[in-house]
């Protein structure tokens, strides 16, 4: 019996072992993978208007303001397509609870390994921001002194051929201010 | 879902006893792992410890992969103390999981012992995050993937300004801060470990924390045999800019990784949410309806005697001695036991531990206990070669529903551990044969200490003991679990060929013990 129990007892240890090291594919080897990620600084726009009597009837009278104004950054359209095939379209607002940290973009689009046509446009959407169905605006200050602003339009058009499991970044160059295609060297593009 | 959970009580249970039995078998009931399960967790903690300390030594925030991999790669200590660190934290998960499962099934997670689950499940969730942390830290291949679903799992929580999924794109360096940080959880969460052991053993007297000597030291050996010839996994260096392969990953920390993956990192927390919920609130699920929940014990104070025993045998520290109400008068003690109904499990191990037979959960007192074994006697009436089965109905071999063996009776009690030694002595005076106990094995009672103060109250002269005059000869205790009927049934035979052999019954039989154990438990 005491054999035996030796024996289950390596063999429970061996179990243990294994399963330490359980082998599993994180991805399968048809797939590789486009990956967008930058931090894109907005327009700040503030805009103002003249409060409403019922607004200033709310407030005591040491209180009221002249004007009431919003402060905002700009949000952004993203457009990624594969081969002529939109794979991501979305509108990139700004991060934090009140919308004024930069933007920040993440994606991925699974691809097949091979040679691909990656098309990136990264364009400041004005109308979204100007919400046109307010009509009391009264004033809007644009502040475009701020010279790390991203530009309005960012483009990336280029042909990229991807080995297996290989990754391609698509990030924002801050210095070039333009974006820029990174990958290892086995898989550039 | 009350059903559903009955019915997975019931099916853990069933495992449960025949792990308990395949163990008991090839290890014996003193060194059975299964048994010990929680004590190994922290046995297994220190070692981690005394591991981890020599790891960090070489481990460097700047090159964690080149440094882990280097560790790897020192034939003597390196090697086998990372190895030993690796396996020993599987071991603990397993360790855990097969401890919380005995709780489980045994019912023991509900009233008094809900904080007991609440901090067990709160200990396995922080041994999760030591162990993700500790796998991160490595920086291979399964490190990153690690990494990634982590961070993508919270990038939906609104947490962060930033996306944290962008640390690990590849378009600068990994931050040292992020190895610091795991670092630093990795050495401070176990500090908060031990705190919550504490927590969790917290309304239990006398914790067992460490497992025999024996077992300890195989465990730590077999692990250490393990981490000697088979080197803990090591991927590949991560990259982040190739999609991981085929790696070796820990299926006790990232069994969760294949389903995770798969779905929207909203759908993930919201599975992983009804879990905890269900896992946290299955136990009062499953508990008895009020009415039929056992009723805690009570002291009566006109015969308690104020000698503390019970004080000193409850296992879950729910009695306390406080000033007799009225003082200490007519030569009474000044102090008198109490319970705590809020931490009485209902165990009754006090009613076998008071002489006087003072204390005890309703219908279950040495005096309860006495009025039914004589009606036992009187129903079954066994002779001077009969042998009389006292079995704990939870486990003692799974005996306590009948034994059908001529000369045999069997009497079924909640735990051997509440029995009172009078019953036993009333048994062999009324002219049985003799008297098997069959109890759970002592690390297996439902109530943690019921075979460990009985054995001392017949053999050791622990108080409420077996009287001096009662003929050992005719007494047999026996530890089995539940599926283990054989053993109990190999201690009857051979009480049975005892009794036979014995010359002439005793003339005990002859003498109300009834009425000696009320006049001798009299101050």
């Amino acid at each position: 019996m005491r054999s035996i129990a030796t024996v289950s007892a390596l063999v429970l240890g061996a179990a243990l072992a294994l399963l330490s090291g359980a082998p599993y594919a994180g991805e399968s080897a048809d797939h590789a993978l486009v990956r967008l990620s930058w931090r894109a600084r907005g327009e700040r726009v503030q805009r103002c208007r003249r409060p409403t009597d019922a607004e200033l009837e709310k407030l005591p009278p040491h209180m009221r303001p002249q004007q009431i104004c919003e402060r905002g950054i700009t949000p952004y359209r993203l457009r990624v397509a594969i081969d002529d095939s939109v794979a991501v379209q979305e509108l990139v607002r700004a991060g934090g609870a009140e919308n004024d940290r930069p933007l920040f973009v993440f994606a991925e689009v699974p691809v097949t390994p091979g040679t691909h046509r990656l098309a990136v446009v990264f364009e400041r959407d004005e109308l979204e921001y100007k919400n046109p169905g307010n009509q009391d605006e009264d004033s809007e200050h644009r502040e475009t002194e701020d010279l790390r602003e991203t530009p309005r339009r960012l483009t990336l058009d280029e042909t990229v051929t991807l080995a297996p499991r290989a990754i391609v970044l698509v990030a924002y160059d801050d210095e070039r201010r333009r974006l820029t295609l990174l990958a290892a060297r086995d898989s550039g593009p | 879902m009350r059903r559903l959970s009955r019915y997975l009580q019931r099916a853990a249970w069933h495992a449960l006893t025949r792990l308990d039995a395949a163990f008991n078998r090839l290890y014996g009931w003193r060194y059975n792992p299964v048994y010990h399960s929680g004590a190994l967790v922290v046995a297994l903690f220190l070692v981690l410890l005394v591991t981890g300390i020599y790891l960090l030594f070489f481990y460097r925030l700047g090159a964690p992969y080149q440094s882990v991999a280097a560790l790897t790669a020192q034939p003597w200590l390196g090697r086998w103390i990372r190895g030993l660190h690796r396996y020993a934290s599987d071991a603990a998960v397993v360790a855990v999981l097969v401890h919380a499962l005995r709780m489980f099934a045994q019912g023991r997670a509900w009233g008094p012992r809900t904080l007991a689950w609440i901090t067990g499940l709160i200990l396995l969730f922080v041994t999760f995050i030591c162990g993700w942390t500790g796998l991160v830290m490595i920086w291979d291949g399964p490190a990153q993937v690690l990494a990634q679903e982590g961070a993508r799992l919270f990038d939906v929580l609104p947490l962060f300004a930033e996306p944290i999924s962008r640390a690990f794109v590849g378009d600068r360096p990994i931050p040292s801060a992020f190895f610091f940080l795991n670092l630093f959880a990795h050495i401070a969460l176990p500090i908060g470990l031990g705190l919550l052991v504490w927590l969790h053993v917290s309304r239990v007297a006398r914790p067992g924390l460490l497992p025999p000597r024996g077992l300890l030291w195989g465990a730590i050996g077999l692990l250490t045999l393990l981490a000697v010839v088979w080197a803990a996994p090591l991927g590949a260096a991560a990259n982040l800019f190739r999609l991981p392969g085929r790696e070796p990953y820990d299926f006790f920390y990232t069994f969760w990784l294949p389903l995770s993956r798969a779905l929207p990192a909203g759908v993930a927390w919201a599975l992983f949410t009804i879990i905890v919920a269900v896992v946290l609130f299955l136990p009062w699920l499953l508990r008895p309806a009020p009415a039929q929940q056992p009723a805690p014990s009570s002291v009566n104070e006109a015969i308690c005697t104020g000698c503390e025993q019970c004080y000193l045998d409850c296992p879950y520290e729910a009695i306390a001695m406080i000033p007799r109400p009225g003082g200490a008068q007519d030569g009474r003690s000044a102090l008198i036991g109490h319970v705590d109904p809020a931490l009485c499990v209902s165990c009754g191990i006090c009613s076998g531990s008071c002489a006087p037979m003072g204390v005890g959960p309703p219908g279950r007192t040495g005096r309860d206990q006495l009025a039914a074994v004589r009606a036992f006697v009187a129903a079954a009436q066994p002779g001077a070669r009969d042998v009389v089965v006292i079995a704990c109905d939870r486990g003692g071999g799974g005996v306590a529903a009948g034994l059908s063996l001529p000369g045999v009776h069997a009497w079924p009690v909640t735990c051997a551990g509440n029995l009172h030694t009078s019953v036993i002595e009333f048994l062999v005076r009324a002219g049985a044969g003799g008297v098997v106990v069959a109890s759970c094995p002592p690390r297996d009672c439902w109530n943690r200490e019921g075979p460990k103060w009985l054995e001392q109250r017949l053999y050791h002269e622990r108080e409420a003991e077996l009287q001096e005059r009662v003929d050992r000869r005719r007494i047999r205790v026996v530890h089995a679990a539940w599926r283990e009927g054989d053993r109990v049934l190999a201690a009857v035979r051979e009480l049975q060929a005892d009794v036979t052999r014995l010359a002439e019954a005793t003339d005990e039989g002859s003498i109300d013990v009834v009425r000696a154990c009320e006049l001798d438990s009299v101050p």
